[in-house]
């Protein structure tokens, strides 16, 4: 296997479009209901963890960015196996791909759960992921040029929902938030923790990484996309604290929704329902993006033909997403998912970093002698 | 040897004209059209063959076989062809040659004891005078439309492009019935690879006969199974001329009043060209107007299917009211109530497009008042809902190309019947679908949702909205043209302070 990546001179990316691939995974159906589970462990200091979370990410971030200058184009797949060897290294990347396909899992429970909760009762959970499951498979097997572009448009046309947060932000009791700095550290970190499901997804620049064409670009960003994320979650809580009060946000699973249905128009009420229809918008970039995760990987590892890896993960998705249709257990797959990405994006790039310096030093060394 | 031995079997001349005229109504099956005419002169037999509707018939009389019948000279071929005043004398001596030449119009004529015949081509073809445009009517700026003859297209295109830049490639396309293609582009301009994978595309096309311009559209284009058409479909020679001058290509084909333009965007099938005519902020607002009509008339109709099927709580209660009472007596479900109304309008509007102009009225006015009044009294539909239905079928007659104006319409039934199976959810993945749709689709490999993705700023000024001619100094740089400044920006207003 290779371990750098030969990109074909037609699919380079600019490194603009980072900006939209990383919050459109970023931001999914986690945010939805964020606020409560923040809320829940750190209270009305819960915007301080989404601050410290949002700057760890950036700290995450930036490791993960050393991580592939060392190499001239390659992705995690390459470097696992260049660090670990083959054996192992493609161990790692399978456990990758399996981390993709479970958030993709997640998310697509996730949704028909809140469709169920708020539009349809009745909706039969495989009527929803066929629908969602076609969206994908017909995106995915566009290439890549065609996901970005969908995760750019959809970007654009779902942040008009923002809109309908004024007159709820109109409405925040400033004293849901005093006292202030209450939370101990070990709270706000737990806090932080706590938005680890609706922050993961920024591992993606580990997979297109390759695929930038201007490279020295690739910064500025990635780092506006995660702050562009935080700044969201910190807006969405901040208001959800504020206007309801501690009993009714801990009451209320999909607080966020729930705040849409304040604003109306003379000629249309009860918005939550036009937002969780449009939410579909949200989530099918996100959805794309991970499929296009797990089918790259297969064939970089295994060299899977995409389509096949597509049309089986396809049919397996909907298999799941017709029998896990109980709320505990899709709260089960979030809460596994949520730990395997704490794992995985938060700490794993840490423990990558130094082995990868040490084995350049090694080499150049090596390299040193050679030449001497 | 062999190659001259061929070519000896395969040659006519010398024949004697008896044999000559046997055998060519042996060919024609004793068609009546061939008029073989012989003369003698000066002792020597000489033969004047044509089909009669297809030549101009006095020119053969006047300058043809006038002057062989009253010369006193004795006719050889060289002296026919230096004589006669005609200028297009060429020598043929194959059977095939003369029976494909008899077909687009030639005269021939033939000397006995000859080695060749002689062809004129002097095609008479019969055309319309030029007319105003009808299915893109503009209110100002030029009427004219392009007609079924290929030669008047072309010099309406020349005479609105006088630039030696200008080139029109001839290519034929079909395999049995063999038509002229002409491939219109300005040198200077024009995207290379644009232009060479389009003269690829119409020089592979591989059938046996091409209909019209839009039929060979549909062989070229970048994905035949796609409800939107990928290529613009014009029968304004002003359109052509400024697509061209921005770096586009062109298609004519004979016999056909339309010129195909590409590449093409999908925000350029909402453009016409009266938004250049009119100021540039009144054309911004008709633009925009366009885009929003295109999405009312797509969503309007499913949106209440939707709203009134499954979920009355999005309406308020005020206007709930007013829905219900104009529902109240309605039997059916809303989804075959708006299935039916909307192909009411269908039928009216198909009615109304193959019945004369006057009746065509007439059929509008019956429809339109008589059966929507009658409809909503016999408590079939609901009145608000025959608002919805005309006012997306209005939107939907806005767009500028009629191509476009028909996929939106037919567009909206599956919508309906998702909307009236999956409510608002159905909606949304009707609109998730096609915008994946839209992303995927490509024209001439130019992607169809350019400028907006991939996104290039500069060019929003042309497909969305638009700026005043002065500041338009740049061509869409989408579609890449090879020079893409109009005319130099210095033009552009300096800075000034207040006067005083």
């Amino acid at each position: 296997m290779d371990i750098n990546v030969k990109v074909k001179s037609n699919l380079g990316v600019r490194a603009f479009y980072l900006f939209f691939i990383i919050s459109s995974l970023q931001l999914g159906v986690g945010i939805m209901g964020a606020p409560r589970i923040i809320f829940m462990e750190a209270r009305q200091d819960s915007w301080i963890s989404i601050i410290i979370a949002t700057i760890y990410i950036i700290i995450v971030i930036f490791v993960m960015y050393l991580i592939l200058k060392q190499y001239e184009n390659a992705d995690i797949f390459g470097i696992q196996v260049d660090i670990f060897g083959t054996w192992l290294g493609k161990m790692l990347g399978t456990v990758y791909i399996i981390y993709f396909a479970a958030t993709l899992l997640s998310v697509l429970i996730t949704y028909t759960e809140v469709v169920k909760i708020f539009i349809f009762p009745e909706l039969s959970p495989f009527v929803m992921g066929l629908l969602l499951i076609l969206l994908i498979t017909y995106s995915v097997l566009g290439g890549l040029r065609i996901i970005i572009g969908i995760s750019f448009l959809f970007f654009l046309l779902t942040h008009w929902l923002l809109f309908l947060l004024i007159e709820p932000a109109l409405e925040i009791d400033i004293t849901h938030f005093q006292p202030a700095f209450q939370a101990s550290f070990t709270e706000l970190l737990k806090g932080a923790k706590a938005t680890n499901y609706t922050f993961i997804g920024f591992e993606i620049l580990f997979f297109v990484y390759p695929f930038i064409e201007n490279k020295e670009k690739v910064k500025l960003p990635v780092f506006l996309a995660v702050f562009w994320t935080g700044l969201l979650v910190l807006i969405t809580t901040v208001i959800a604290i504020g206007f309801y009060s501690p009993d009714q946000l801990e009451r209320r699973e999909w607080s966020v929704l729930n705040l849409f249905k304040v604003q109306s128009f003379s000629f249309i009420e009860r918005l939550d329902y036009v937002v969780v229809a449009e939410w579909m918008m949200v989530i099918t970039p996100n959805m794309i993006l991970l499929m296009w995760g797990v089918t790259y990987g297969m064939k970089r590892l295994y060299k899977v033909p995409q389509k096949t890896t597509l049309y089986i993960v396809s049919f397996f998705l909907l298999v799941g997403c017709t029998f896990i249709d109980q709320h505990f257990q899709i709260q089960k797959v979030i809460n596994g998912v949520a730990q395997f990405g704490f794992w995985i994006a938060y700490v794993y790039p840490f423990l990558l970093l130094p082995l990868i310096l040490l084995k350049k030093r090694r080499r150049k060394r090596r390299g040193d002698e050679n030449s001497a | 040897m062999r190659k001259k031995r061929k070519q000896q079997l395969n040659s006519l001349f010398p024949i004697t004209v008896e044999k000559l005229e046997q055998l060519m109504n042996e060919r024609f099956e004793n068609n009546p059209d061939l008029s073989i005419s012989t003369y003698e002169h000066q002792d020597k037999k000489i033969a004047v063959f044509f089909i009669g509707y297809l030549i101009q018939s006095d020119k053969v009389e006047n300058f043809l076989v006038k002057p062989l019948l009253e010369s006193k000279k004795e006719w050889t071929n060289n002296l026919i062809l230096n004589e006669i005043p005609i200028g297009s004398g060429q020598e043929t001596k194959l059977l095939d040659d003369i029976l494909e030449g008899l077909i687009i119009g030639e005269v021939f004529v033939y000397i006995e004891n000859e080695d060749s015949a002689i062809n004129y081509l002097l095609p008479k073809k019969e055309k319309r005078s030029l007319a105003k445009a009808e299915t893109e009517s503009v209110v100002i700026g030029p009427q004219v439309a392009f007609t079924e003859s290929m030669v008047t297209n072309l010099n309406l295109i020349r005479w609105g492009l006088r630039s030696t830049d200008l080139v029109l490639e001839k290519i034929m396309v079909g395999k049995r019935t063999p038509r002229e293609v002409r491939l219109v582009y300005l040198k200077s301009i024009a995207n290379e690879t644009d232009i060479n994978t389009m003269r690829q595309r119409l020089q592979e096309v591989e059938v046996d006969a091409v209909e019209d311009s839009n039929v060979l559209m549909q062989y070229i284009e970048d994905s035949s199974t796609s409800i939107f058409p990928q290529f613009y479909s014009t029968e304004l020679p002003d359109r052509a001329v400024y697509s061209l001058t921005n770096g586009r290509i062109a298609v004519l084909v004979e016999n056909s009043p339309t010129a195909i333009i590409a590449p093409t965007t999908f925000f350029n099938f909402f453009e016409s060209t009266e938004d250049l005519y009119m100021r540039w902020n009144a054309g911004s607002f008709l633009r925009l107007l366009r885009f929003i009509a295109m999405f009312i008339s797509v969503t309007l109709t499913p949106m209440y299917v939707a709203a009134v099927t499954f979920h009355y709580e999005i309406i308020p209660t005020q206007l709930l009211i007013s829905i219900g009472q104009s529902r109240a007596g309605v039997p059916f479900p809303p989804i075959f109530e708006a299935l039916f109304l909307e192909l009411m309008i269908e039928l009216l509007r198909e009615a109304g497009a193959r019945l004369p102009t006057k009746v065509g009225q007439t059929i509008g006015i019956v429809g339109g008042v008589v059966i929507g009044t009658a409809a909503v009294q016999a408590g079939i539909t609901s009145n608000i809902l025959i608002i919805f239905i005309t006012i997306s079928a209005l939107a939907s007659f806005t767009a500028p190309s009629y191509l476009m104006g028909t996929s939106i319409r037919v567009l909206r039934f599956p919508m309906i019947i998702l909307a009236g199976i999956l409510g608002i959810i159905g909606i949304m993945f009707g609109i998730c679908f096609m915008l994946i749709h839209l992303l995927k689709l490509t024209s001439l490999g130019r992607p169809y949702l350019s400028p907006i993705y991939p996104l290039r700023l500069e060019d929003f000024n042309k497909v969305l909205f638009r700026l005043p001619q002065n500041y338009q100094w740049k061509r869409f740089t989408s579609f890449r043209p090879k020079d893409l400044t109009r005319f130099s920006k210095n033009k552009a207003a300096e800075k000034k302070d207040i006067d005083e």
